[in-house]
C-alpha cells in the first residue's frame, strides 16, 4: 500500500530529517546522516532500516562505511501507471462520444 | 500519491443516450471492451473481454438512469477473474450532467490508486502495453469512415 507505507516511513521526526538531509544531498553515508540527529548510530540505522522498508532508501555497503540513496522508483512507477490509465479512458470516452454522435437514437 | 483519476468529455447527445451506451451490454461493447459475458445490472460481475489482451471480470456497483453508473475492478489487470471485492480494486463512476446548451458533460472518476500494491502498478506498467495497443487499434476502427 504505497501512501501508508510512505506516511508511515515519515510520520517520524527522525525519519523525516533523514530524507529531508538525502534529498538535498548534504550527506549520503549512515555515519553522516547518524550527526545531530539525537539518537544513537544504532537508532538511525534503525530508522533507516524502516525507510529501506518502505522502499523509500536503499542502503549500499561501501568499504566500511554504508552509503545511503533515495529510492523515487516507487513513486515514479505509480506516476506512470496512473498516466497510461488516464490516456487509457480519454480514448475511451472519445469512443464513446464519436459512437453516440454518429447514432444519436440507438 | 494521487488517488484519483477524472476526466471529463462534452458529448452532444442526451443524458438518456448516453447513460444507454455506458450501461446496456450490446451497447458498451461498442466503444470499450469487445465483448461482455454478463449483465449490466446491480450486484452482477460480468466479464469484460478486451481480445488477445485479456479478460477483467468487475462488479456493477450502481445503476441510476440516466445520471450514474459504477463499478469495481482490477485496474491495468490483462486477466482478473474472481471476485474484485475480495482483491484491492478501483471505483469507475460515470456521472452525466446536462449543459445548458443541450449537450451533456460526461465525468469519469476512477479512485482507489493509493491503496492499490505498487507491484501492482509495476506489472501492470512492464507487462500491459497491451491494454494500449487495444484501445488505439479502437479508435483507429472508429475514425475510419
Amino acid at each position: 500500500m504505497i501512501e501508508a507505507d510512505i506516511y508511515k516511513a515519515l510520520g517520524d521526526p527522525v525519519r523525516l530529517e533523514i530524507i529531508r538531509r538525502l534529498a538535498n544531498g548534504s550527506s549520503n553515508t549512515i555515519t553522516e546522516l547518524s550527526k545531530n540527529l539525537g539518537v544513537s548510530r544504532q537508532g538511525a540505522r534503525k530508522q533507516l532500516q524502516v525507510l529501506v522498508s518502505a522502499n523509500l532508501v536503499r542502503l549500499l555497503p561501501k568499504g566500511r562505511e554504508t552509503a545511503v540513496t533515495l529510492d523515487t522508483t516507487k513513486l515514479k512507477v505509480a506516476g506512470l501507471f496512473i498516466a497510461k490509465l488516464e490516456a487509457q479512458w480519454d480514448l475511451r470516452l472519445h469512443a464513446l462520444k464519436k459512437l453516440v454522435q454518429d447514432d444519436p437514437t440507438s | 500519491m494521487q488517488n484519483t483519476i477524472q476526466r471529463e468529455i462534452i458529448i452532444n447527445a442526451s443524458k438518456e443516450r448516453i447513460y444507454r451506451a455506458i450501461a446496456t451490454p450490446e451497447q458498451v461493447v461498442l466503444w470499450f471492451p469487445e465483448t461482455l459475458d454478463g449483465d449490466l445490472a446491480v450486484g452482477q460481475q460480468p466479464i469484460l473481454g478486451f481480445g488477445e489482451y485479456g479478460k477483467n471480470q468487475i462488479y456493477i456497483v450502481q445503476a441510476t438512469p440516466h445520471d450514474y453508473f459504477a463499478y469495481r475492478w482490477v485496474p491495468g489487470a490483462n486477466n482478473f477473474i474472481g471476485d474484485v471485492r475480495s482483491v484491492p480494486n478501483t471505483l469507475v463512476e460515470f456521472r452525466i450532467y446536462e449543459e445548458s446548451s443541450g449537450s451533456c458533460k460526461l465525468v469519469l472518476t476512477e479512485t482507489g490508486f493509493a491503496e492499490l500494491p505498487s507491484e501492482m502498478m509495476a506489472a501492470a506498467f512492464e507487462q500491459n502495453s497491451g491494454g494500449w495497443d487495444f484501445m488505439l487499434g479502437r479508435l483507429v476502427t472508429y475514425l475510419q469512415p
